[in-house]
């Protein structure tokens, strides 16, 4: 959730920074009716070009809409330009996520952050043309909210911003790509789930369940499943429902193992093979050989090439 | 259309050159549109920022930019953050800069710095924020090599200019 806005009571004329679009004025605060339902909305007109939005005051939270930050806020943004502790990531898929976070849900802080990430970075090698538009765009929201804050000029909140990031009399350092290595352990994990970080080597196993079912297992899933209703009816409904397939009945002790169950289409079963009996010749495939002329008979005058294409017209006779 | 407006006397063709390097770095006329005087009142160093809203005498229409020129010093700006230095200002997206030429010798010796803060400061009106390039006119000025560089802007200042420019003729 965005800071500052747990409580957010809006009046018409409060001054509040619209996620990724600037600075906006409340217009107005009035009730209308969608869709048979009557509504609150927000009016936000943005400072910059006069542009108007609409938002339901249920989703402002969610959207992300904050007050415009305090004088105090810029002090410890002007504090955090100022320390050398934020590297970028140098993964860029990461960084575009992290980055895309910060400018959406990171308030003023996110801005900052995104800022000065991007400009560290710079130091080691210039940006792609994509981190350049987003740091172009981070910039110029964090210059409207830090003028919007202070109430002074955007060209001033730039030149305080950057009498910061680029003190006077001294260069940029160049940086090399070890000052951003990070230290072993220290990795982030990927913001993947919950799920797929439980997984351990084991557990990837594809479970039984993806295994085709043949006709008799289905039968006899059919025929469980008739004694799973029966069991519960026994069980009571105190016991706690067991999702899934139920586990496979054990072997009695003693008897021998089952074979391991193949996979794919089960062979076809072989012709039962009668003593004394010529083995079938086998099939062969293509077109059958044309039959041969019978032995002694004269031999035939070789067919005319057909020809192609339409037949000639028949002529009239001449006689007539 | 870009209008210089001077505030001090200058030569006529040191200034026809310097608007020839506004034209090369913009793509749009520039001028030199007369001279005009300081408010009564003002003492060196000038205030910048009430310089330019307190200044009168100035033709233009609506869509020009007017960069005023000035041999006289212009005052460091207080800021939250320390001192900025300040050889220019100009209001974001607005219509009016002012340069000083006050750090330099003339306009025919140091030219190239002079036509680098020149071009800053019209890009800061053309809606240009600082760049990280420091080859590119929109670095911050106050660094010490912004006064090496040639007077050109960065792929991407350039473009974001041109479309700007583009946005304002239609």
């Amino acid at each position: 959730m965005p800071e500052g806005s747990a409580a957010l009571q809006l009046q018409v004329g409060d001054r509040v920074v619209y996620p990724n679009q600037g600075v906006c004025r409340v217009a107005a605060i009035d009730v209308k009716e969608v869709a048979g339902q009557s509504l609150t909305f927000v009016t936000m007109r943005r400072e910059e070009d006069g542009a108007v939005v609409m938002v339901p005051q249920g989703k402002i939270i969610s959207i992300g809409v904050r007050k415009v930050a305090s004088p105090a806020d810029v002090e410890e943004i002007y504090a955090f330009l100022r320390s050398d502790s934020d590297k970028a990531d140098l993964d860029w898929k990461q960084r575009a996520r992290t980055n895309l976070d910060r400018m959406t849900q990171g308030g003023i802080l996110g801005l900052a952050e995104v800022v000065k990430g991007l400009q560290v970075l710079s130091e080691l090698r210039p940006l792609p043309t994509k981190e350049r538009e987003l740091y172009d765009n981070a910039r110029h929201l964090l210059v409207s909210e830090v003028a919007a804050a202070l109430g002074t000029a955007e060209a001033n909140a730039e030149d305080s911003i950057d009498i910061v990031l680029f003190p006077p009399g001294k260069e940029r350092p160049k940086r090399t790509a070890a000052e951003f290595a990070r230290p072993v352990g220290d990795e982030d994990d990927m913001d993947l789930d919950g799920d797929l970080i439980g997984l351990e080597g084991g557990e990837l196993d594809l479970p039984s369940d993806e295994e085709p079912a043949s006709e008799s297992e289905e039968e006899s899933s059919e025929e469980g499943g008739e004694e799973e209703e029966g069991g519960e009816e026994e069980g009571g409904e105190d016991a706690p429902k067991k999702r899934g397939r139920p586990p496979k009945a054990k072997p009695a002790e003693g008897a021998e193992p089952a074979a391991p169950k193949k996979r794919g289409r089960p062979p076809k079963p072989k012709p039962e093979v009668v003593e004394g009996a010529e083995p079938a010749a086998p099939k062969k495939r293509g077109r059958p050989p044309k039959a041969r002329p019978p032995e002694g008979a004269a031999p035939a005058e070789p067919a005319a090439p057909k020809k192609r294409g339409r037949p000639p017209k028949a002529k009239p006779p001449e006689d007539e | 259309m870009i209008r210089v407006v001077t505030l001090d006397p200058f030569d006529d063709k040191q200034l026809a050159k310097f608007n020839r390097t506004l034209y090369t770095a913009f793509g749009v006329g520039s001028e030199h549109s007369g001279t005009a005087e300081i408010p009564a009142g003002m003492s060196e160093p000038l205030d910048a920022e009430k310089l330019l809203e307190e200044v009168k005498g100035i033709r233009a229409y609506k869509d020009d930019k007017v960069l005023l020129l000035t041999s006289r010093k212009l005052k460091d700006r207080d800021l939250p953050s320390g001192k900025a230095p300040t050889s220019g200002f100009a209001k974001y997206g607005k219509d009016r800069a002012i340069l000083s030429i006050a750090p330099f010798k003339d306009l025919e010796k140091d030219f190239k710095p002079i036509a680098r803060h020149a071009l800053h400061q019209l890009g800061t009106l053309w809606e240009l924020h600082h760049c990280l390039d420091p080859r590119c006119s929109m670095y911050p000025p106050w660094t010490p090599s912004f006064n090496q560089g040639d007077h050109i802007f960065c792929t991407f200042c350039r473009e974001k200019s041109e479309q700007k420019i583009r946005l304002a003729k239609s």
